[in-house]
């Protein structure tokens, strides 16, 4: 499954190995995380690491594969 | 105790000096009324910085103030763990309120049970406690949330409790909240103010910055305490502190980062390879810094970083451990990743280097796999399992059993039966048996393909085997299985395997008890008992001497019997640890002796010996011994003809079981019935039958024969032709399968019976026999006054049997009597009040304080008062002992 986090800030693309194999691209005072996430638990895993940073979360969708950005 | 404490989490830590005053913050938490303080907000946000300041104040205005501090962590998401501490932390601020919840939980009791325990001593103590749970978010879960939410459902007033987390914990809140009875600070509530952003700067910076730059810092930071602080850091020593500002401002990087890098490249490049070299670590210390960074110095470095404020926390009152602030540690984890992977691989390989030089294997195999060295991690623990073993710390090997990989475990069979070990101690059985036939796959390779750590161990790999699937077999409710696998393992046994030899005949010796082979299984005992000895593991020699003397005393062997537990008294004795304490189960020793004096009719001795147990403190009993001396007291008060006490005993007996590996043969309810048959409540009697779905042609089996033996007296009691048809037919089964069983001990019992119900002069007769040589003669009495006629015509016909004339006056009562049991309060120095005696009367039923208070119709505080008096004058700290030491004085039988 293919997730997409929209996080506010702007987190530096050297951020992206601490969320595992997602790719991150920073959009206007936004950061959009996007890539595989392989279940649930490694979804809630990688919220709470965001969580952590203390980074409000904005939205988190589902896409399917062939639609991610 | 099953859990190693990590003392560090067990420390309240204390506010830095310089702190803003944040008096709004100290008004939200000083807030009447409320049960639970929830202070919720996301990391940075100075959580526990607010609290610690606040119960720091509230400590220096009442030094009397008791304070109880977990610092929690994903480790105690595991109940053993979190209750371990939350229970420790109690007891070490209110002396004795957790000890008997300590006890029941490292005995396996569920988590309602002990919890249920520890609210019991926390509802009457005079005294308020605060407990302060840190990063609650850690621990949260399932496993927890049961456990805490009915702590919170029925938290007594005396206990504020309080939850600092990231995340809103699983609980009522909204209920809570409408009741009023939730304080909550969040993170608008912990946000600096635009003049705490003022004052904190001036104070952090020394330096006095214009009204606009701090308006732009606050506005930039949203008076994010965790940003603020990474400011004010980059502004120290800045000449142009508007142009940083102005800069910072308009950028809109994530403020964490940017400040961070602004911090780091303002230190030296020693600061900043300690940083970033240590930033692996979860704790610091010098020497351990050291070793990963590979240089000197690092204590002075941690306490400058303290002084400099740079994102470090101290673990305790010495300076000796620290932490990192999470975000800044994590921070400096993402400046790792863009190293080179060798480099971050090195910085864990040396720092389980440095773990595994001080012993500390948990910590030692964690950074191996952190390292990618799976292979150095799957030795480390290979060799550190047996003392593990030791130390009763199964629950790491258990966790190892998940964290290492299934490659590592496939050709090492020593490491993957220690893994088997962990996981059968922690009762989680799902996966062992596929485990166990990956091993006997691996013992079939060639020598050469497998990896042996601990070549000792490799030649006692097939006995373990056959050892756990002998516990398989049992814990399936297999024992004939159980038993043959537990023989074969310890005929496989090699050298002395200490384990195995043991365990195995353990485990046969409880299969055989469950089977009613009560020979076999002494046997066995016997043979496990050696091997414990051996491997000087005396807590569990004791255990199963108290189980073995129970079988001998079912054996009919009483002399044999008191010998047993003489024995474990003495090797208690000369295993008493350093510093004056007793081995823990010594008390359950004199109780049972106290059992046995009972046996024989000496009341004196039976209550000096229980006396003697009680005094030792609740250190010297093991889980099960509250509920026995309980019984025990019951029986002696029973025999004084106070039954309503006895009664009661009973009653609190239920509440406090605690059960053990044993198999339930003597249940406290049968006990009760036998009571309230010798009481004359034969309604009572007849109900407790019905309940336990007890009847005289029940399908007989050893496991119930306590129970039908209560069953046959109360049908003597009963006295219809009916009745004691059914029980004469009843006692005949009985006593083919006691026979067949070769258990004197209830024969004794049942021919008493029999003489009693068919006026069987023979059977009287028999039974006298088996009975004198060890001298039993309270199952005579138990027999009912309706043997007493047949036991006056023997004597007549038997002048020569001079036992049988002790039973006949000791049923008579006229005999010498015993030294009757001290009784009164003379003992005391300063007597309890009537009043006091009140309470105390309703400190040993299940009510609660207020209930109590309810009860009494006065204030709870009232009640708290008196308790505080009770305890003093009886020498005791919690509510459960105060209940013993009266019971034992005498002071609350009869009369009510």
């Amino acid at each position: 499954m293919d997730y997409e986090i929209r996080i506010e800030g702007n987190l530096d693309p050297r951020w992206e190995s601490w969320f595992d194999g997602m790719t991150l691209s920073a959009q206007a005072g936004e950061t959009l995380i996007s890539g595989p996430v392989s279940d649930q638990a490694a979804l809630h895993g990688l919220l709470a690491r965001l969580r952590d940073l203390g980074l409000p979360l904005l939205s988190v969708t589902r896409v399917a594969p062939e639609q991610s950005a | 105790m099953p859990v190693a404490l990590v003392e560090t989490k067990l420390f309240r830590p204390r506010p830095r000096a310089g702190l803003v005053p944040r008096p709004r913050l100290a008004a939200l938490l000083d807030a009447d009324g409320s049960r639970l303080t929830l202070v919720s907000a996301p990391a940075g946000f100075g959580k526990t910085t607010t609290v610690a300041a606040w119960l720091s104040a509230a400590a220096a205005a009442d030094p009397a103030r008791r304070i109880a501090w977990v610092s929690l962590d994903a480790d105690d998401s595991r109940p053993e763990a979190f209750w371990t501490y939350v229970l420790t932390a109690l007891d070490r601020v209110a002396p004795g309120t957790g000890s008997a919840a300590l006890a029941m939980h490292g005995a396996g009791q569920p988590v309602e049970a002990v919890v249920a325990t520890v609210l019991n001593e926390l509802s009457v103590l005079p005294d308020d406690v605060t407990l302060v749970l840190d990063d609650y978010h850690a621990a949260e879960g399932p496993a927890i949330q049961a456990g805490l939410a009915l702590l919170v459902e029925r938290l007594p007033p005396q206990l504020r409790l309080v939850i600092i987390t990231r995340a809103d914990p699983a609980l009522p809140l909204a209920r809570l909240r409408a009741r009023g009875e939730l304080t909550e600070v969040r993170a608008g509530d912990l946000r600096f103010t635009g003049e705490e952003t003022t004052a904190y700067l001036s104070e952090a910076t020394g330096l006095e910055l214009a009204a606009a730059d701090v308006a732009a810092l606050g506005a930039r930071t949203e008076g994010w305490i965790a940003s603020l602080q990474l400011a004010a850091l980059s502004l120290r020593g800045r000449e142009d502190a508007s142009a940083f500002i102005a800069g910072f401002a308009g950028d809109d990087r994530y403020i964490v980062d940017y400040l961070v890098e602004e911090v780091l490249d303002q230190q030296p490049a020693e600061v900043r390879d300690f940083l970033v070299g240590t930033a692996i670590l979860d704790r610091l210390t010098g020497s351990l810094c050291d070793a990963v960074t590979q240089s000197a110095g690092g204590a002075r470095m941690l306490e400058t970083l303290e002084r400099r404020n740079l994102f470090v926390v101290p673990l305790d009152d010495r300076r000796r451990w620290y932490r990192y602030h999470h975000l800044f540690a994590d921070v400096l984890r993402t400046h790792l990743v863009a190293e080179p992977p060798e480099r971050v691989a090195g910085l864990h390989r040396r720092a389980s280097e440095w773990y595994a030089a001080e012993g500390e294997s948990a910590l030692a195999v964690r950074h191996a796999l952190a390292a990618g060295d799976v292979e150095r991690a799957a030795e480390l623990a290979e060799l550190a399992m047996p003392a593990l073993g030791r130390e009763r710390r199964e629950a790491v090997i258990r966790q190892w059993a998940q964290e290492l990989p299934e490659e590592v475990v496939a050709n090492r069979p020593v490491l993957a039966i220690g893994l088997v070990g962990g996981l059968m101690s922690s009762n989680d059985f799902g996966d062992v048996e596929r485990r166990l036939v990956d091993i006997e796959r691996q013992l079939a390779l060639p020598e050469g393909e497998l990896v042996v750590a601990d070549p000792a161990e490799l030649p006692r790999i097939p006995a373990a085997l056959e050892m756990y699937r002998s516990a398989l077999a049992l814990n399936a409710g297999d024992p004939v299985t159980a038993i043959r696998r537990a023989d074969l393992a310890l005929e496989m046994a090699v050298d002395d395997d200490p384990l195995v030899r043991a365990a195995a005949p353990a485990l046969s010796g409880l299969a055989s008890w469950a089977l009613g082979d009560v020979n076999a299984a002494h046997a066995s005992y016997l043979v496990a008992i050696e091997g414990l000895h051996r491997a000087d593991r005396i807590a569990d020699v004791l255990g199963c001497s108290l189980a073995l003397a129970d079988m001998e005393l079912t054996l009919g062997r009483l002399g044999d019997g008191r010998n047993t537990l003489e024995r474990g008294l003495d090797l208690a004795e000369r295993h008493r640890p350093d510093g004056g304490g007793v081995v823990r189960g010594t008390a359950d020793m004199l109780v049972a002796l106290s059992r046995c004096a009972w046996h024989r009719n000496d009341l004196g001795a039976s209550a000096e010996l229980l006396s003697r147990s009680e005094d030792l403190g609740e250190d010297a009993g093991l889980a099960q011994n509250p509920y026995r001396w309980r019984v025990a007291l019951a029986r002696l008060r029973a025999a004084a003809g106070d039954l309503a006490t006895a009664l009661e005993l009973l009653d609190e007996a239920e509440r406090v079981y605690v059960g053990d590996y044993s198999p339930p043969v003597h249940p406290v309810h049968a006990t009760r019935a036998r009571v309230l048959v010798a009481s004359g409540d034969l309604d009572g009697a007849q109900k407790w039958a019905s309940e336990h779905g007890l009847r005289a042609d029940d399908q007989l089996s050893y496991l119930r024969e306590y129970e039908h033996l209560t069953l046959a007296r109360l049908l003597l009691a009963q006295e219809t032709p009916a009745a004691l048809e059914d029980a004469r037919g009843l006692l005949d089964r009985l006593l083919r399968a006691a026979e067949d069983g070769d258990r004197a001990g209830s024969l004794i019992e049942i021919l008493a019976l029999q003489a009693a119900a068919g006026r069987d002069v023979a059977a009287l007769d028999r039974a006298l026999s088996l009975a004198e040589p060890d001298g039993w003669v309270r199952v005579f009495l138990g027999a009912g006054p309706a043997l007493v006629p047949v036991l006056q015509r023997f004597v007549r016909e038997r002048p020569d049997r001079a036992f049988a004339r002790r039973v006949l006056e000791a049923a008579t009562g006229t005999g010498t009597p015993s030294a009757a049991p001290a009784r009164g309060q003379h003992q005391l120095v300063d007597p309890l009040s009537e009043r006091e005696i009140d309470v105390l009367r309703l400190l040993a039923s299940e009510l609660d304080g207020p209930d109590i208070a309810r009860h009494l119709v006065v204030s709870l505080n009232t009640v708290r008062t008196h308790t505080k008096h009770i305890y003093a004058k009886l020498g005791v700290n919690n509510r459960r002992a105060a209940v013993s030491r009266g019971h034992q004085l005498g002071v609350l039988s009869a009369g009510r």
